[in-house]
């Protein structure tokens, strides 16, 4: 399995960003107390508030999905989901959430769950040079694609801090896209974003998916938890 | 086109070359089994071919427009024909079916399925990225088994496209597909490399293609094995309805967890994702639900111990009974034998009913050194790891025993000299065309036995059977069963259209076994399944949805659920009746292939103790509960203690011709009856053959 790049916040682990941006995490950190709604745009405004002149830090999501891989069963109906809602279409490679497997290996190593995490570094979104990868406003500061404005060069891909890039090149439509948390699924009925429903979290028939406003811890143990209860129990599997 | 992908696959494995069948031309035969059959009929010129070795001897891995779809249960399976070489005494045109990924990926792959014809003079597997299609030399791989042929091939291929970002690229193009998938690979371990017909068809870690002996039909085509990898689309005709009806299934029909579990349910769509396992000891450690793709609610397991990963239901019980008996309880031995057998490629069904038949004939003082089955296998020892290992060993290849056992455990009773006997006093538990009981004796579940020696093998489809398992655990607790018998009846037959109304279809009672009803049930049943089941590719274990206990009434979606799943995708308004016709169509194909395999009514026959012997006890004990009406009353009646009467049997298999528009005399598909089908052609091909039915 691909290991993740993730580690606790710190900004000597951070990639350089491009010239005319750099982001030091740690005292935007402490300066928000970690609560991460400060409406902080970067730029002059930044400079006129609480932080350095050199930082632009980007709000943070009012949305996380969480994901428990001990309780998938690795049916892929997330995955098949996310490419129906956002392009009418089955497709694994089009999904914006990725589940990994394998066979032999043994539980609980045998699954992973690669859902992007809406950093709230967003380096994805630092590295985009036209704004196509944006912080959207009007949808609780998702980290989104803007398909129009995407020239296709795949920094934001590049940016990922995790092993498996969680921005990922659409080779049918020519952009990159990512999870927007269902802030635009045009072939689903149901309402998505921040304050919705997303399509993987609907589907997944054993509820190895959650969602929460809350940020995350910023490794691993915050996106991979335990949303197994007594009712799990009841039908064998373990719940630790 | 929504939901299929336009091209077949077509191999030659002779020449080592491919080229492409355009499905358009099949779509009228829906997907899976219907495709298959009516590809094989294209192909094969001489259909008399009754030798899955014989170079000519088409193999079709078959997809349905559902396949690597978000419809529930019916995305991962996948369907495989051709000549087989395990039953008997004729190797019947017949089907597997197998789960897991393959037909995904296949499906992204821009394929609907594979026709595999030849035979390579050395070696070989195929790698299929996309439209790329490449013969691989299999010098490397031939003598793994089935685990290690996969991650050997995962390795190369990794070194080949090693990624970037943790995604493959298709291409030297970034715009030629990407992927984090690890491709879908279907194999052949040991056994089939070594043309044993125990050997079966193995894709990841227990998904299984076992009867017919396809492994060995492989192994005799020099083929190891078909790596699959896709990253194109499926086009979905109304995405927003599949999205709506997948939702509603989830939340109105099927387990979710944090619900109350309805008590006694066994199978069927409302069942939990808990592992279906037979073994009376799970391996030590932890585990997690692991299923097919699209599955609704998962049937098995991965494990911390590493062992018998992705196995479920039989393959967990095959050795289970013996290591009891032995042990006193279970014990690893059964953990061990799964996955040697799915690593060796070995079908577990003809192992179940090897094993018992080995034991009958040590009972009998017949099998040991020396002895009339001379074998250095020490059965003292069955149930233990060591016994399991040798006599694994033994089969795939192909050593002691297992050279005798090469061709079948029946084939082997006949060279014995044994069969007569032991066929004749139910001491060799195969019943149906050389193949082993699945469990549920043909005296006591009709229409299993029934549908079996009509067809061309161990039916496998549990439709009705669910519903016997919900009654056994209600009453073996000293419960009601969560439907009452005539509950059951009512609603199970309301769905069967065009027989719908008729609740005798329902009646098990053995006054009723020889009856018209039960010629609509087992026709019925078939018609069904050859187009749900097996070429829409509706998993067995989730559908039908008959009976399903979170509704309020009990009645499950099965009948309404399925056209507008398959409208969704392909935007085709088929009703279910329509499905079932389409059955009736399909099963008169593969009857016809059949009788021009030399198929004639004298031979559907049953093995002789089903008819000499009365069932007093089947695989759990003597308690067999199944509907039965009698004056009126509906009640969950306990069928064991009797067999089935020939001379009645006969008479009602010339009410089953009757019904299906078959030549009661031959049991040939008449003109007339084709006819009305579109089948013209198959009835020309079978007059010419003097195999028509009712011709002068």
């Amino acid at each position: 399995m691909s290991e993740d790049k993730i580690h606790p916040v710190d900004s000597r682990n951070q990639e350089e960003p491009a010239p005319r941006e750099r982001v030091s995490r740690r005292d935007f950190i402490k300066g928000i107390g970690g609560f991460g709604l400060f409406a902080v745009l970067g730029g002059n405004l930044a400079r006129g508030l609480l932080l350095p002149d050199d930082v632009i830090a980007f709000p943070a999501s009012e949305g996380y999905l969480l994901v428990d891989s001990k309780k998938c069963q690795g049916c892929n109906t997330c995955m098949m989901a996310c490419s129906l809602a956002h392009h009418g279409v089955q497709n694994l490679s089009l999904s914006r959430i990725q589940v990994n497997q394998d066979p032999f290996a043994a539980w609980p190593n045998d699954k992973s769950i690669e859902q992007c995490r809406q950093c709230p570094g967003a380096p994805c979104v630092a590295v985009c040079p036209t704004g196509a990868n944006h912080i959207d406003a009007a949808n609780g500061n998702v980290r989104r694609v803007d398909a129009n404005k995407c020239i296709g060069c795949q920094r934001c891909v590049a940016a990922c801090p995790l092993g498996q890039s969680r921005a990922d090149w659409n080779f049918e439509e020519k952009h990159a896209q990512k999870c927007d948390l269902c802030a635009e699924t045009p072939h689903w009925t149901s309402k998505g974003g921040e304050n919705g429903d997303q399509a993987c979290k609907a589907v997944c028939p054993v509820g190895a998916i959650s969602f929460t406003k809350e940020i995350p811890l910023q490794d691993d143990r915050g996106y991979n938890v335990n949303l197994r209860d007594a009712s799990w129990a009841q039908l064998s599997y373990p719940t630790k | 086109m929504n939901g299929y992908q336009g091209r077949i696959l077509h191999l030659d494995l002779t020449k080592r070359t491919f080229s492409v069948i355009d499905t358009d031309k099949y779509v009228q035969w829906g997907g899976g089994h219907g495709i298959g059959s009516a590809l094989y009929w294209d192909l094969v010129k001489d259909k008399t071919l009754a030798d899955g070795l014989d170079p000519r001897n088409v193999v079709t891995i078959m997809t349905s427009p559902l396949s690597g779809t978000m419809v529930p249960s019916a995305s991962g399976r996948v369907e495989v024909q051709g000549v087989g070489i395990q039953q008997y005494p004729v190797n019947w045109y017949t089907r597997s079916n197998f789960g897991g990924r393959f037909g995904g990926q296949l499906k992204y792959a821009g394929w609907d399925g594979i026709a595999i014809e030849g035979k390579s003079d050395k070696p070989v597997w195929i790698e299929i990225y996309n439209d790329i299609v490449v013969f691989r030399d299999a010098k490397g791989l031939w003598g793994k088994d089935t685990q290690d042929a996969q991650k050997a091939i995962w390795e190369e291929q990794a070194t080949r496209k090693p990624g970037e970002h943790g995604w493959t690229e298709m291409s030297n193009s970034r715009d030629g597909g990407r992927t984090t998938q690890r491709s879908a690979i279907i194999t052949i371990g040991q056994a089939g490399e070594n043309l044993s017909a125990f050997g079966c068809l193995i894709h990841d870690a227990g998904n299984g293609a076992g009867q017919g002996g396809f492994g060995a039909v492989f192994g005799g085509k020099n083929l190891k094995a078909i790596s699959v990898l896709g990253t194109g689309s499926v086009e979905i005709a109304d995405p927003a309805a599949l999205f709506d009806a997948r939702l509603k299934d989830k939340n109105e029909y099927a387990y979710t967890p944090g619900e109350d579990r309805p008590p006694y349910a066994f199978g069927g769509h409302g069942i939990s994702p808990q592992a279906a396992l037979w073994w009376a000891k799970s391996p030590e450690g932890g585990s997690g639900p692991q299923s097919c793709q699209g599955c609704i609610n998962g049937c098995r397991a991965r494990w911390e111990a590493g062992l018998a990963n992705e196995a479920s239901c039989q393959e967990t019980a095959c050795y289970a009974g013996f290591d009891v008996k032995k042990h006193g309880q279970g014990t690893e031995a059964t953990h061990i034998a799964v996955d040697l057998m799915n690593r060796l490629g070995i079908n577990t069904f003809e192992v179940w009913g090897c094993l018992a038949y080995l034991e009958a004939l040590n009972e009998k003082g017949v099998l040991g050194r020396g002895k009339q089955v001379d074998t250095t296998l020490n059965m003292e020892e069955l149930g233990e790891t060591s016994f399991i290992k040798t006599f694994l060993d033994m089969v795939a290849y192909r050593k002691d025993i297992g050279e005798d056992l090469a061709k079948g455990t029946v084939r082997a009773s006949v060279k014995w000299g044994r069969y007569k006997e032991d066929i004749g006093d139910g001491s060799l538990p195969f019943p149906y065309w050389g193949m082993p009981e699945h469990a549920y004796d043909p005296r006591l579940e009709i229409e299993w036995g029934y549908g079996s020696i009509l067809g061309s093998r161990d039916i496998n489809e549990h439709c009705f059977n669910w519903l016997m398992w919900d009654a056994l655990i209600a009453m073996g607790a000293g419960k009601e069963p969560a439907a009452s018998a005539e509950e059951w009846a009512k609603i199970v037959t309301d769905k069967m259209e065009p027989y719908a109304g008729d609740m005798q279809m329902m009646n098990y009672g053995t006054d009723n076994m020889y009856s018209e009803s039960w010629a609509k049930t087992v026709a019925w049943h078939r018609h069904y399944g050859q187009f749900w089941k097996e070429s829409a590719l509706f998993c067995d274990w989730r559908y039908p949805d008959f009976v399903n206990y979170h509704r309020p009434d009990k009645v499950g979606e099965s009948g309404k659920a399925e056209p507008i799943y398959w409208k969704a995708v392909t935007g085709n308004e088929m009703s279910f009746a329509d499905g079932v016709e389409l059955g009736r169509k399909i099963w008169n194909l593969d009857n016809a292939i059949w009788t021009l395999q030399g198929r004639h009514r004298d031979d559907v026959k049953l093995a002789r103790y089903i008819y000499e012997h009365d069932a007093k006890a089947w695989e759990l004990g003597t308690f067999f509960p199944l509907p039965v009406e009698k004056d009126g009353k509906w009640e969950y009646a306990n069928v064991c203690g009797r067999k089935i009467d020939e001379v009645k049997w006969e008479e009602w298999k010339t009410l089953f011709y009757n019904l299906e528009g078959w030549d009661n005399k031959s049991g040939w598909p008449t003109r007339e009856t084709l006819s009305k089908m579109g089948l013209d052609a198959v009835a020309d091909e079978l007059e010419k053959a003097g195999k028509l039915g009712g011709a002068a």
